[in-house]
């Protein structure tokens, strides 16, 4: 284990070393000090475990495709930026944008999330163990969003695709946005999901999905044509 | 982008004045990212021994000691007795007694050539500079000033000149210790600016959150309280806006329906922190902080 501390390096010097420590494989850092500040630990692209000692600022944690981190605090906007793989667990509240763009692994928010969560998704999994605010899901494409407590106003305005459950309150559906069926398989699957995150309750999650009235995508990406 | 930055001692008027321009110098510096061009900050709830504390800037028109002497003519002009008198550069810092019309004094000294008027408190002063905060406290020592409350601004500018008089905060002409600091963009500035000019408020500058300081002014002026004011803000103001206010004895937050703007929270039962990031706050509140976030459309106030 290999402990850094933030208070003694620049920003810049931080994310070199865990880099550095990262590549050689199987390392597990501890960072200490880290006040909030921002860009901690961003690009970080090999499996290892990171552990950070308190609130980090915005971007913590993005750009990232295969580590394992906990924070214990809280975080600014756009925790988990462009996750590819790996996991991100958060103990308190995180800023506007987490998971912005995500593709695969997943982000746990220990408390709430603000405006944004998930905006732009494109896999993976998001689970907010508190509320999450306006705008939640807004425009994602694929994956997952489990929010324990209740949304904001705009829930999944104009997803294309994606599931966001919801087991409080929905301030409001966003455009295009609607509710389905729930089966009884996939609520149980939930909660037993969130048992292994420490969360016992068993909300009655509701399930929104994207209407699909304003998808229209009957012409295909020049890319996509040759494929067929 | 600019960042924003509040705090409150609430008891501070009973167990004595705290170090109100230290922290505010404290928490924009770290925020100065968000914005190089200039910086300001009110402190209010100073100890005053008089009626009222002026701020006068003298522009680059005439020898700053002229519009400054002449400042002091037209405050005596109008009836007012200085107190103090403190020159700094090409800032002027006042304490007075003066029993007229506030109004009347602010449009005397607006009419004074080559002074602009930065702020008239009753126990609140706006200081505001271009430049990073910890330049601008070695010209003004901020960092010495106490108080129970205050409001501070990094700017980066996205419309209007980059010069002392568009840094924040915004005084709100002619309404004593209102001021407002702001981080986004008013989209509805012209025609409200137009309104509120038919209707007989100045504008000293050409900066849209100047608008948010004049608005509150009129609605405060009516009886609104301030979180009311604050309130209807939501649906008349439009655009992209998270803005703090101070007055004689309050603060507050507005946000708009977008949540378009980055604020935390932080609030114990002697203080309450604000700023656009968490970093600031760590610099005032060294342990590990729960803090909040508030959401689209919300406003608060506090009492000091």
């Amino acid at each position: 284990m290999v402990s850094l501390d933030a208070g003694e390096l620049t920003t810049r010097e931080l994310n070199r070393k865990i880099k550095d420590l990262a590549e050689k494989g199987d390392a597990e850092i501890v960072i200490t000090n880290p006040a909030a500040k921002h860009n901690v630990a961003v690009g970080v692209r090999n499996k290892c475990s990171i552990s950070i000692e308190g609130s980090v600022g915005y971007y913590a944690a993005s750009q990232l495709d295969g580590p394992e981190i906990t924070i214990d605090g809280n975080a600014g906007w756009a925790l988990g930026e462009n996750l590819m793989s790996g996991k991100i667990s958060l103990s308190r509240s995180a800023g506007a944008s987490v998971a912005a763009s995500m593709r695969g692994g997943e982000i746990f928010i220990g408390g709430s999330s603000g405006a944004r969560a998930g905006i732009g998704m494109k896999g993976g999994t998001l689970i907010v163990g508190g509320d999450s605010g306006f705008l939640t899901g807004f425009m994602m494409q694929k994956g997952r969003i489990i929010v324990c407590g209740d949304v904001g106003d705009a829930a999944g305005d104009s997803m294309y695709e994606g599931t966001i459950y919801v087991g409080g309150e929905v301030g409001s559906l966003g455009a295009d946005a609607m509710f389905d069926e729930i089966t009884e398989d996939e609520l149980i699957g939930l909660w037993n999901e969130l048992e292994q995150k420490g969360i016992t309750e068993k909300p009655k999650f509701r399930k929104i999905i994207s209407e699909k009235k304003l998808y229209h995508y009957d012409t295909l990406e020049r890319l996509e044509r040759t494929l067929i | 982008m600019c960042g924003i930055a509040g705090i409150m001692y609430k008891e501070s008027r009973l167990t004595g004045l705290a170090p109100i321009g230290d922290d505010l110098v404290k928490m924009l510096e770290t925020m100065v990212h968000r914005g190089h061009d200039s910086a300001g900050v009110t402190i209010s709830g100073e100890s005053v021994d008089s009626d009222l504390l002026i701020r006068i800037w003298a522009d680059e028109s005439a020898p700053a000691a002229e519009t400054i002497e002449r400042a002091k003519e037209t405050l005596a002009i109008n009836g007012g007795a200085i107190v103090t008198a403190e020159a700094r550069d090409s800032y002027l810092r006042l304490t007075a007694n003066y029993e007229g019309d506030v109004p009347q004094l602010a449009d005397a000294l607006l009419k004074t050539p080559g002074v602009v008027l930065h702020s008239i408190g009753e126990n609140s002063e706006v200081i505001k500079d271009v430049g990073t905060p910890m330049v601008i406290d070695e010209t003004h020592e901020i960092r010495k000033i106490s108080g129970t409350h205050g409001v501070g601004h990094v700017r980066m500018a996205t419309e209007s000149a980059v010069d002392i008089s568009h840094a924040h905060p915004f005084w709100a002409y002619p309404f004593t210790d209102v001021t407002v600091v702001h981080n986004g963009q008013l989209t509805n500035y012209h025609g409200m600016k137009r309104e509120y000019e038919s209707r007989g408020h100045h504008f000293q500058t050409h900066n849209d959150s100047e608008l948010i300081a004049v608005y509150l002014a009129d609605k405060l002026s009516e009886g609104a309280e301030l979180e009311e004011a604050l309130r209807e803000s939501m649906d008349d103001l439009d655009g992209t806006f998270t803005y703090l206010v101070s007055t004689k004895d309050g603060m507050g937050y507005a946000k708009d329906r977008w949540a378009a703007k980055p604020l935390v929270l932080m609030e114990t039962d002697s203080v309450v922190a604000l700023a656009s990031e968490e970093v600031a706050l760590r610099s005032v509140f060294t342990e590990e902080l729960v803090r909040t976030e508030p959401q689209e459309q919300e406003v608060m106030t506090w009492s000091a």
